[in-house]
């Protein structure tokens, strides 16, 4: 009896520990194969013009905690347009959202509805959690044509758009003019020495004690588009970070990223840019900048709107977008869209009707009219991939309040899509924030760093990630 | 006579056995529905997660699950991270344990005097304990930011720093704040477990050794510290557990970073599944978590069972 009392504390100790470890053990079970398997076109194409309208549906719809009021309100505004669809809004910080979403699709319990977002889009189709949208909704086809070229590509995978944009921004180079003045400066830092030497400047005035701050943090979402932003404008044309073949060009001395990374180091151990940016996240940054407490940043070009709104601090209309410092100003232009998974296209043509007419009106026409989008732009502030939206006047009128909109559209005009969007892009970067860190805080040498980066980039790229 | 005598003591011996197995019958039937839970929840889910470990599981690439045998174990132990992690985890454990052994017992001494407010402070010291660990890393978070955190603020008020510090940006401070959130977290429940081994100290001993004139260092050194052993032993083994599993508050606090410095091995194996999404390795990195802490748990047991045949 006691050596089975002693075999069971064995077991249930290994049991806490393993399970304790790996609570993801819940997802061990394979994605059911009727999850995975590509569904059948036929169904598909035919769906949406079934009469199927009429058919009660009901589907969750998955966000990243944002402007959630907007979003309650967009889908009552839906299901008064469709008595018949209800949606259920679930929402999860956006620092946590890939993991919980990772972990409810190896579960088998995904959502129909959910925001995607490029960076990850190949990561979801090659696992086939998401259904392409073109496939089964061919009602959303010509909205293709007006978005911008980084906002589609960075829907695409294999040759499939998989959504339709709830938003697609910028990463934009943002200065307090207020404290560029007060150091007597007059023309916004154009290249990476300018940034370093206007810094030096408002620190020996005493305007910063850290004129720039990113938000670096592990966690945060935009850090891998505010570097590589850096990196594009040290770079003219395509291939910054990749060859056509995707093999790494950036772990060469002089190359865009080296630059990137010195820069970054020679600011860091100068005492020029914020120690804590490398545990800031978007939100404090924000609060940062709004405090006076920095004078430069780059963030998502829709923090403009939070910035510079009345009231919000002593500098509330006093934050501008220069193009993004380097010689050619390009940075990185993303999109966020609206995705549904293959739990739709089980659900039959009743729930994929509803899902296409879903995806109508929260990223395309109502009317004619750009609706759900639209109202983003306008109240918050958010960018847009929709190229008609810039000749709108009620989204000019909006933006003009907070920006400078000749500014925002060349800077758009210059965006490109992330290098090496591939399954394993996301593994990749995990492990690339890291050894940016390390190199920034001088625990590793820049080429060591950037070596590193690739060679996990060739080790993950010959295994298919 | 005497085959009488025997006669009967057979049939009591006969009869003995028959009420010893349903005796013992009735003990395994009294365990088996406990037994049934354990086996569904947690002796099922370990199986299956060794055996998980022993085939690619790459949760990109959902039709393909080749049987490997070892090679997730070997890849996970040469991997780029695995040094580092466990040399963070070695010094984190030993830290962390030592800063709640201190804490605890200190406290319990504390607790343990004649003040006045012991009862409220009993509840009050508890609390941290009480706060789930997410929810204290988010507490810590804000209170160790660089920008707005209060502690940076009180520091700075008081003229100790001229500038804020960056805790959680820093490699050698964000390791330090780990430790500190961790202590302040389970110091409390060890704080109680101790407390609970002095009040089981007679007073007798302290009285007769005051009589012949020990200080309270020598008190503490020669009848405390002794007769309080094994609860020290069974709080060594449950913090070096505790120690060896934190994830929630690095994930809160830190996200592993500055760079990789507060990488833990339970971090990742969070990592290999959720960031790297090689479920096959994240658990086999979490059975090699799992013998660590048991082959741990083992040699504490043996030291705490020394202590039982020498008391």
């Amino acid at each position: 009896m006691n050596r089975i009392l002693q075999v069971t504390t064995i077991l249930f100790v290994i049991a806490m520990v393993v399970s304790g470890c790996a609570t993801p053990a819940a997802p061990t079970q394979a994605p059911a194969p009727a999850a995975t398997e590509p569904p059948a076109a036929p169904a598909a194409t035919t769906a949406p013009q079934q009469p199927a309208a009429a058919e009660p549906v009901t589907m969750d719809f998955v966000v990243w905690s944002y402007g959630i009021d907007t979003i309650k309100d967009n889908i009552a505004n839906f299901e008064k347009m469709y008595p018949n669809i209800t949606i259920n809004l679930k929402d999860y910080s956006w620092l946590d959202y890939h993991d919980t979403m990772v972990a409810a699709f190896a579960a088998n319990n995904p959502p129909y509805l959910l925001y995607g977002s490029d960076h990850w889009l190949y990561e979801w189709a090659s696992a086939e959690w998401l259904a392409p949208l073109d496939q089964y909704c061919p009602n959303t086809a010509d909205y293709s044509k007006e978005l911008a070229p980084y906002a589609l590509t960075g829907m695409t995978y294999n040759g499939h758009v998989y959504g339709l944009s709830y938003y697609a921004d910028t990463t934009d180079f943002m200065y307090n003019d207020a404290l560029l003045q007060k150091a007597g400066i007059t023309v916004p830092p154009a290249s990476l020495d300018d940034i370093y030497n206007q810094a030096k400047e408002l620190k020996a005035k005493g305007v910063n004690e850290y004129p720039i701050i990113f938000a670096w943090s592990q966690k945060e979402g935009a850090f891998p588009e505010a570097w590589t932003s850096l990196v594009f404008a040290q770079h003219e044309g395509g291939n910054a970070m990749f060859d056509a073949n995707l093999n790494p060009v950036f772990n060469q001395e002089g190359s865009a990223a080296y630059q990137v990374m010195e820069w970054l180091r020679k600011v860091y151990s100068e005492g020029l840019m914020d120690p804590a940016s490398l545990s800031t996240a978007e939100i404090d940054q924000i609060k940062s900048m709004q405090a006076g407490a920095h004078t430069f940043t780059i963030a998502p070009q829709y923090n403009m709107a939070e910035l510079n709104k009345p009231g919000s601090g002593d500098f509330a209309g006093k934050f501008k977008i220069a193009l993004m410092p380097g010689p050619s100003h390009s940075d990185v232009g993303y999109a966020r869209f609206y995705a549904m998974t293959p739990k739709v296209v089980e659900g039959g043509p009743a729930y994929i009707d509803a899902a296409c007419k879903f995806m109508d009106y929260f990223g395309g026409k109502t009317d004619g009219d750009y609706k759900v989008v639209k109202r983003w732009a306008v109240e918050n502030g958010l960018g847009f991939a929709q190229l008609p939206l810039y000749q709108d006047q009620a989204v000019i009128d909006a933006f003009s309040k907070w920006g400078d909109v000749p500014t925002i559209k060349a800077q758009a005009l210059k965006a490109r899509a992330k290098e090496g969007m591939t399954p394993w892009y996301g593994s990749w970067d995990t492990f690339a924030r890291a050894e940016i860190h390390k190199g920034i805080l001088g625990e590793e040498t820049t080429m060591k760093a950037l070596q590193n980066m690739a060679d996990k980039w060739n080790e993950l790229k010959a295994s298919g990630g | 006579m005497s085959t009488t005598v025997s006669s009967a003591a057979g049939t009591a011996k006969r009869r003995g056995n028959s009420n010893g197995s349903r005796g013992s019958l009735f003990s395994y039937a009294s365990i088996t529905p406990a037994l049934l839970v354990i086996a569904l929840f947690t002796i099922y889910p370990v199986f299956y997660a060794i055996r998980i470990s022993l085939f690619q599981y790459i949760l990109t690439k959902p039709k393909s699950h080749p049987f490997i045998g070892l090679k997730n174990f070997q890849e996970v132990v040469t991997s780029y991270y695995f040094k580092d992690a466990v040399i963070n985890s070695v010094v984190y454990t030993i830290a962390a344990v030592t800063g709640v052994m201190l804490f605890g017992l200190m406290v319990a001494l504390l607790l343990n005097s004649k003040i006045r407010t012991v009862t409220l402070l009993k509840v009050l010291i508890l609390l941290p304990w009480a706060i789930p660990a997410v929810v204290a890393g988010l507490m810590w978070k804000w209170i160790l930011n660089s920008d707005f955190g209060i502690l940076n603020g009180i520091l700075y008020s008081l003229g100790v720093v001229r500038s804020y510090i960056p805790f959680l940006a820093d490699p050698v401070l964000a390791r330090l704040s780990l430790v500190l959130a961790h202590v302040w977290k389970e110091g409390p429940l060890a704080a109680i477990f101790i407390l609970a081994g002095l009040q089981l100290i007679p007073n007798e001993f302290y009285e007769a050794a005051r009589i012949d004139g020990g200080g309270s260092l020598r008190v503490f050194r020669f009848i405390t510290l002794p007769l309080l052993r094994p609860i020290l032993l069974v709080v060594l083994v449950y913090e070096t557990m505790s120690a060896i599993l934190t994830f929630d508050i690095v994930y809160v606090l830190t996200g592993g970073g500055p760079g990789d410095s507060t990488s833990l091995l339970s971090w990742f194996a969070y990592a290999e599944i959720y960031k790297f999404l090689n479920l096959g390795g994240g658990i086999a990195l979490s059975i090699i978590i799992a013998l660590i802490t048991l082959m741990l748990i083992f040699l504490y047991m043996r030291a705490l069972r020394t202590e039982d045949t020498i008391s």
